[in-house]
């Protein structure tokens, strides 16, 4: 039995080893290029397997000839705003759903999965249309209602109102946030915990909201942390909505702000060096976070021990 | 002694949607007494419990504990403190922080609330395990400190939701003890629901039995034993349960289907003959009686086995009857110890014993 567990290992070894090289092989590739001038580059005409030179060069120019170290800002309120929106909003229904017994229930538990199956990129022209007027459906109601000719019947003006949120952090995090993923996390997790919790806390004179803030919450953290960081990440490398909803540089998060200096120009080759230079310091944050957090994320999104 | 806070039951009705779980019940328990409510699972006693705690609604009916009405009052007013199966503690908190949380909400100060935690952890001997987590105790200390939680409050009534029923068969006595003990010192008045008659007979000034929603028999732990008020009573309590036989009598003798005299009663017409098997006893002459298997308990010996008409009851033997060996024995059936019960209604005849 050991000789076949020792086996056993080795062939687990020799998976690892392959995984190993297939994820860390384009980060290789991406600092080998990262390291070279633009000239060299262009001069070899392809990726050399040697290191360069121009690594500090490259990341200097980023650094301070580029837009973005301040679109890193912008990425990092974006993702902080994804995350606590997507993450707040799933625990609250999810509280709902499962502590409080309604025949709507298995309704709201199937239109929350549906918004799982409605992604973003389906539904962009829509959103587009909303966050560039929220008011439009206010405008709508008003017009449905016959309020909007009413008023311009009697004051002689129509009511439209106009509130743009493109070009802000919440107008692009807002629309990445409206996925309930984290609702099966959650529920599962809710359902694991003691069935007479919310009883005793109501013996104990405690309120929902008191029973959610003072029990749950705190039981709920590890959960919390790890779908944090999982939106975190997914809203830093979100790309197609932020890159429709934001259109000066000043508010674009950074991925955009990469891919647009790779289209700057169309006569030259681009500056790949600089470009992977770029990839490299865009990503170090969220490899930071998994590197650092990953114990957390493996606890929390791990249900079988509590 | 606190003052004694009865609990009144009045017409209690439970369903849901179209199915009744509840149908109507009455019954007045006794301020300051432990009443445990038995009966076997789905017989309503834990929805009965949820309903005088508030955890439920009534669906009809009125629920007074001491002087109040209360079925329309939130849980928190109603002054009752609840020990669950499962110990539903906090598990982020401390020992001193699950008993002190009432206290909290209740937005008591925090030097008396330490005072009251203090006291509370040490009338169920927690006093050096305040600072530990419950995860980091056993079975039976989580249990304590469910029950230093409920009594901190000190609660008009105390409710007990199978509160053993999750503990191994040693350490379920060793609380049995405890809570009988409990009792005794701070008087509350108990409500306690279980399965295990051993728990209700031991803890109960009065045992009420719930079948299908409705109380077959509400009494003594005594009277539930020696006289059961029906069939299910006296099949639900003892272990093993009474012998069942159904009779006929002709005013004069009872005969069972096959026409043997098993006892001379008074009572005409079809009847269930009831006898413990701990009052049956071996004779010389009587019934005779196949023995078709034996369990030696040590204590006693129980022994099954059939009478003429191949019906099988128990007998349960004190140590020391030469008797207990053979394979055909004869069983005397003391008048005294026999229970008549109507055949269709399953209640008891009385008088007639």
């Amino acid at each position: 039995m050991i000789e076949r567990s020792n086996s056993i290992q080795r062939v687990a070894a020799f998976v690892m080893v392959i995984g190993t090289i297939f994820i860390l092989a384009p980060l290789v590739i991406a600092f080998l290029t990262a390291s070279r001038s633009y000239e060299e580059f262009v001069q070899a005409g392809g990726i050399e397997f040697s290191v360069g030179s121009h690594f500090v060069a490259n990341i200097r120019e980023i650094l301070f000839e580029t837009e973005l170290p301040r679109q890193l800002i912008n990425s990092f309120v974006i993702s902080l705003l994804v995350a606590f929106i997507k993450c707040s909003f799933a625990f609250l229904a999810t509280f709902a759903l499962v502590f409080y017994q309604s025949r709507l229930n298995t309704l709201i538990f199937a239109l929350t999965i549906a918004t799982v199956m409605l992604p973003l990129e389906l539904i962009v022209i829509t959103t587009y249309q909303v966050v560039a007027n929220v008011a439009m459906p206010l405008n709508w109601l008003l017009s449905i209602l016959g309020i909007a000719n009413l008023s311009e019947w009697i004051f002689g003006w129509r009511p439209e109102f106009q509130l743009s949120l493109l070009d802000t952090y919440i107008g692009v995090a807002a629309p990445i946030a409206t996925s309930c993923t984290s609702v099966f996390i959650y529920r599962q997790f809710f359902l694991s915990l003691p069935q007479d919790l919310p009883k005793a806390a109501t013996m104990d004179g405690a309120g929902p909201i008191r029973f959610m803030i003072d029990i749950l919450l705190p039981l709920s953290w590890t959960p919390l942390v790890a779908t944090f960081m999982f939106w975190f990440i997914g809203g830093w490398t979100s790309y197609l909505w932020p890159l429709v909803a934001a259109s000066t540089p000043d508010a674009q998060p950074a991925i955009v702000g990469l891919a647009k200096m790779a289209n700057a120009d169309d006569e030259t080759i681009p500056n790949v060096p600089l470009l992977m230079a770029g990839a490299l310091f865009v990503s170090f944050i969220p490899v930071l976070l998994i590197a650092f957090m990953q114990r957390q994320i493996v606890q929390g999104l791990n249900l079988s021990e509590k | 002694m606190m003052t004694d806070h009865a609990i009144s039951l009045a017409n209690i009705v439970k369903s849901y949607g179209a199915s009744t779980i509840i149908p109507g019940l009455t019954a007045e328990l006794g301020g300051g007494e432990f009443t445990v409510i038995l009966g076997p699972s789905g017989c309503g006693k834990s929805t009965l419990l949820n309903m005088i705690a508030g955890l439920e609604e009534v669906s009809g009916g009125t629920i007074r504990i001491g002087n109040a009405e209360v079925q329309d009052m939130a849980p928190k007013d109603r002054g009752c403190a609840m020990v669950f199966q499962n110990y539903a503690l906090y598990p982020h908190m401390s020992v001193a922080a699950n008993i002190g949380y009432s206290l909290k909400v209740a937005k008591v100060p925090k030097p008396e609330r330490d005072r009251r935690v203090a006291e509370a952890a040490d009338i169920v001997d927690l006093a050096g395990l305040l600072d530990r987590k419950p995860s980091q105790m056993s079975g039976g200390q989580r249990q304590r400190v469910a029950i230093a939680r409920a009594i901190v409050r000190e609660p008009k009534v105390l409710l007990f939701d199978e509160p053993l029923s999750n503990l191994d068969a040693k350490l379920r006595h060793g609380m049995r003890k405890e809570l009988s003990q409990l009792h005794d010192r701070i008087g509350t008045t108990s409500v306690f629901v279980t399965h295990d008659q051993v728990e209700a007979m031991t803890l109960a000034d009065k045992i009420l039995i719930l079948d299908k929603g409705q109380i077959e028999q509400f009494d003594t732990p005594n009277q539930i034993y020696n006289h059961p008020a029906s069939v299910f009573v006296a099949s639900f309590i003892g272990s093993p349960p009474m012998n069942l036989i159904e009779v006929t009598g002709d005013g004069q003798n009872l005969t069972d289907t096959a026409g043997t005299v098993l006892a001379s009663l008074l009572h005409t017409g079809p009847a269930t003959l009831g006898v413990r098997p701990e009052k049956l006893r071996f004779s010389d002459t009587g019934i005779p009686f196949e023995v078709t298997y034996r369990e030696d308990l040590g204590s006693h010996t129980i022994i099954l086995g059939t009478l003429p008409n191949g019906q099988e009851i128990n007998v349960a033997t004190p140590i020391g009857d030469s008797r207990v060996g053979a394979d055909r024995l004869m069983l005397q059936f003391n008048k005294e110890d026999l229970h008549l019960f109507d055949s269709t209604t399953g209640r008891r005849i009385e008088g007639q014993v």
